[in-house]
């Protein structure tokens, strides 16, 4: 990844972006450049007096306090206090000094790629931050600053650096009972160039990774509100942009007039953005598609009320182009249902001959499932703020990745990277949305037509939801042939899809990789309108309901327990792991309690990330306990999960991201589902797409620990939840009322018993 | 037209729209940006605050509405960070993204004004704010160790 995103810098062609249209009142631009860089960095606190850098990544204030540089943006998981632990680890500096920002991207660029090399987590997104590639280079980091410390107290006290022990920030020479604070000897330490490179300790002699759980070291700039996200920027002389964009996605912009309301209160003007204006894009290889912006217009004022009570004023006519022809949610659904019923447009994976044991199976079981297109939801609205001028861009931006964001930024605006200076914010939640720039996109789009002054575009929460990068919708039919002792020994699948999907958890997963002899994987693609992206756990959030409610329809066919069942089909598996899961969630959830008509427990396993091996990724075994009132009122009582990643290096933050995932797992499958009318978005805002409140939590949701193996990897845990609370709420709700659970969300369903 | 504005112990007059939400006046016309904006409906609560110690949705209230009431924000719930609520919400690891958290700490704060002991059941009711990174059982239980820090 590091390779492909180095050459496409390489190549960078800037070309100059036009923006057709629009009209824009005289704005006095004022030198707001100078003013705006006064804080590099809008969430950090400055570094004592007298830093210095050891290197690009680490600084050293006399005062002790060390800086430490991290490429992602901190979007809640912990990221940026993970990194700067891993450092910590070999630089044995004192932790409760450790400080943290975001890397420069215009150093990057123009120091020969300080902080991109080796590995790829420059461009990485949020997480990933314990990736092997990454664990070695920050490691290796803490260790060179560390050697070069002691070298310098070394020629200073002329003895062997071999002698000088480095703890908690002190340099200590035990022989001569002298010692220096990491602060008093920074200075020189920058100077030394040290002949070989330290080797970081093995794992096992880790005394802070895996030990320590500290909280997050973001976590102060939250609770007295001081933090600073991409929307609390403030930049003097900035004015606001409320945003409308096509309301069918593709669509045009077909008029406006702008003199009603010229007169209102600090209205300056409006930006129209013009989709087909020529830009270069950088392709991001996670998407397959553009993050060009769709057809808009913005009203900039000078305050976001006077914007957006202007745009609602704005007389605005569009021309919906082709997505209007899908007139309902219904006809999306045929459409996607359609192709399950002839054979794939791809086949995606086909090894022994299930077409055939299938065709003349007497034992076989046939499902037809689907997810919807479901938003990501993040609390932060998009937004961002921009000040574009002839030769320079700035750009202050919540973005979750922050090489798309300066590249996309450097395309727009038509200026050179080195003239693009992207200051990194926290993020308001991410979950897939600020991944690929389209916002960035859009913020340059708008700010350019006022160049001279900066401008912060803020979505409404209507516009983002509306204008989402949505997980798409996805139906899947699967049939199974069971051999004699009821387990299953072919599986065929056929996935309709408005995207090309990866099928994540199925094509990578055990089933289909192993466990199954025979499997046939199929897929078609049926073009849409609608836009789509990431969300949490790509793919696999809605594959994980469909195999692993399947798995539960072959156990009821089989007349056995869904536990005794997928121990018998893990039986094989070489990766113990999965057994051990099953084994742990039963265990703490007292699996297989007698319970009364209206009450189950549904158990669901999947794996994020196997890529298509034994011990990877991450394995998640959760069992749900619902009740179910005989008017068909849900209430999902408990949750737990028993997981796998080989090894963890913070509990905490671990324990932090598996609490989260299993929630944004159950609002998913509960919850969320996003329909169309005339080919445009009806869900707006939270009363019409809801989310979970604290009342409607489990009662319980217990993580257990017991079931990690220790294998050596440190496989991530924010998407791994995801998977597996659909489809263990559904098997129970099977349980519960015999009542077999298809389609997300559940609460659309009748659940009613007698 | 020119508001007179309590908030933190402080009056502020702005030259503002009187319709215009305290939200916005708070965040745009005087800075204070611990306020968030999530919903713009009173559905998410991110822009909770005090008016005369009642925890409210200030994306709905007109500007002109909470003149002469006292109005407390995050950045006035306590002069240091020192509440009870913020220590516990640090050591607790409360926060994910923390986008929601100035919301729910006003809220919780409000919470414990009223109802010095909450049950869960009372936790329930009073905090209906949205969190979508899922932090609720770690607030929950924050709020019950404030609780207890407060009757010590």
């Amino acid at each position: 990844m590091a390779q492909t995103l180095r050459m496409t810098r390489r190549q960078f062609v800037i070309t100059s972006a036009q923006v057709g249209g629009g009209m824009a009142l005289s704005i006095a631009a004022g030198d707001a450049v100078a003013a705006a860089l006064a804080h590099r960095e809008p969430w950090s606190r400055p570094l004592g007096r007298g830093a210095v850098e050891i290197n690009p990544w680490i600084s050293i204030s006399p005062d002790d306090s060390v800086l430490i540089r991290v490429a992602s943006p901190e979007s809640g998981n912990g990221v940026m206090t993970q990194c700067a632990m891993t450092v910590t680890e070999e630089l044995r500096c004192d932790w409760a000094k450790v400080r943290v920002e975001s890397i420069s991207l215009n150093r990057d660029y123009q120091e020969n790629l300080v902080y991109s090399t080796p590995g790829d987590f420059v461009a990485t997104f949020a997480g990933r931050s314990t990736i092997p590639e990454r664990m070695e280079y920050l490691l290796q980091l803490g260790a060179s600053a560390r050697e070069r410390l002691k070298a310098a107290a070394a020629e200073r006290w002329e003895v062997n650096p071999a002698e000088i022990d480095a703890s908690n920030g002190v340099l200590t020479h035990k022989a001569s009972g002298r010692s220096l604070r990491y602060g008093e000897i920074a200075d020189h330490a920058a100077t030394i160039k040290l002949h070989y490179e330290p080797a970081p300790k093995p794992a096992s002699e880790w005394t802070f990774l895996g030990k320590a759980s500290p909280t997050k070291l973001t976590n102060a700039s939250i609770v007295d509100g001081s933090g600073v996200f991409g929307i609390d920027v403030r930049v003097p002389g900035m004015k606001y942009a409320a945003l409308m964009q096509s309301p069918v996605h593709g669509g045009r912009l077909k008029s406006y007039d702008f003199d009603v309301i010229k007169n209102m209160p600090g209205v300056r003007g409006v930006a129209v953005v013009e989709p087909s204006a020529p830009r270069k894009q950088v392709r991001w290889r996670l998407s397959d598609q553009d993050n060009a912006p769709q057809a808009a217009i913005a009203v900039v004022a000078d305050h976001y009320w006077q914007a957006r009570s202007a745009l609602e004023a704005l007389p605005v006519q569009w021309d919906p182009g082709d997505g209007a022809r899908w007139k309902t949610t219904e006809q999306l659904y045929d459409a996607a249902l359609e192709v399950l019923e002839k054979p794939g447009e791809t086949v995606d994976k086909d090894q022994g001959d299930a077409l055939q044991l299938l065709a003349s199976s007497k034992r076989r079981v046939d499902a037809t499932y689907m997810t919807p297109f479901c938003d990501q939801a993040p609390m932060e609205p998009l937004n961002g703020t921009a000040l574009v001028t002839a030769d320079r861009v700035d750009i202050w931006h919540p973005s979750a990745i922050s090489i798309q964001a300066y590249c996309t930024a450097a395309e727009e605006a038509g200026i050179r990277p080195e003239n693009v200076h992207l200051h990194q914010t926290l993020v308001g939640g991410s979950f897939g949305r600020r991944l690929f720039g389209d916002d960035v996109c859009m913020v340059i789009a708008v700010a350019k037509r006022f160049a001279g002054t900066p401008i912060q575009v803020i979505w409404s929460r209507e516009e983002m939801t509306r204008q989402g990068r949505y997980r798409s919708l996805k139906a899947m039919k699967l049939s199974a042939a069971l051999g004699g002792d009821g387990l299953p020994i072919a599986l065929h699948t056929r996935l309709g899809a408005f995207i090309k999907s990866g099928q994540n958890g199925l094509m990578d997963g055990a089933y289909a990789n192993g466990l199954i002899p025979n499997v046939r994987v199929e897929s078609t693609r049926v073009p849409l309108h609608i836009l789509h992206g990431a969300y949490r756990a790509p793919g696999y959030n809605s594959i994980a309901f469909f195999v692993e409610s399947f798995i539960d329809e072959c156990a009821v066919a089989s007349g056995m327990d869904p536990l005794e069942y997928r121990l018998r089909i893990f039986d094989k598996w070489p990766d113990a792991g999965w057994k051990k899961c099953l084994e742990e969630v039963a265990a703490k959830s007292n699996w297989g309690e007698r319970l009364p008509r209206g009450q189950g427990q549904g158990l669901a396993i999947s794996n994020w990330a196997m890529r298509g091996k034994p011990h990877s990724g991450t394995t998640v075994a959760v069992v749900a306990k619902v009740n179910v009132t005989r008017a068909g009122e849900l209430t999902v009582e408990r949750l737990d999960l028993a997981f796998d990643c080989g090894r963890i290096l913070n509990r905490d933050a671990v324990l932090a991201q598996l609490q989260g995932g299993m929630l944004f797992g159950l609002n998913m499958s509960l919850n969320e589902e996003l329909t169309i009318h005339d080919g445009q978005i009806v869900e707006g805002n939270f009363d019409r797409y809801p989310m979970l409140r604290m009342a409607e939590i489990p009662k319980k949701l217990e993580v257990h620990f017991g079931a990690l193996s220790g294998h050596d990897r440190f496989n991530e845990v924010g998407e791994p939840p995801v998977g597996p609370v659909g489809p263990a709420v559904a098997n129970a709700i099977f349980r519960a009322t015999g009542k077999r659970i298809r389609t997300m969300p559940f609460r659309k369903h009748d659940l009613r018993w007698t | 037209m020119a508001l007179t504005l309590n908030i933190n112990g402080k009056s502020h007059t702005v030259a503002v729209d009187p319709e215009t939400p305290l939200l916005w006046v708070l965040r745009d016309h005087l800075g204070m940006t611990g306020t968030k904006f999530g919903c713009g409906i009173s559905q998410c609560g991110a822009c909770t605050v005090h008016l005369d110690g009642a925890a409210t949705r200030s994306c709905r209230v007109p500007a002109q509405a909470a003149a002469g009431m006292k109005i407390t924000t995050i950045e006035g719930l306590s002069a240091d960070a020192t509440h009870p609520l913020q220590k516990l919400w640090v050591e607790m690891n409360v926060p994910q993204c923390g986008y929601c958290q100035a919301g729910m700490l006003m809220t919780a704060a409000a919470l414990l004004e009223q109802i010095p002991n909450p049950t869960d059941a009372d936790i329930d009711a009073w905090m209906t704010n949205i969190c979508r990174c899922g932090t609720y059982p770690r607030i929950r239980a924050a709020i019950h160790r404030a609780a207890e820090a407060l009757r010590a």
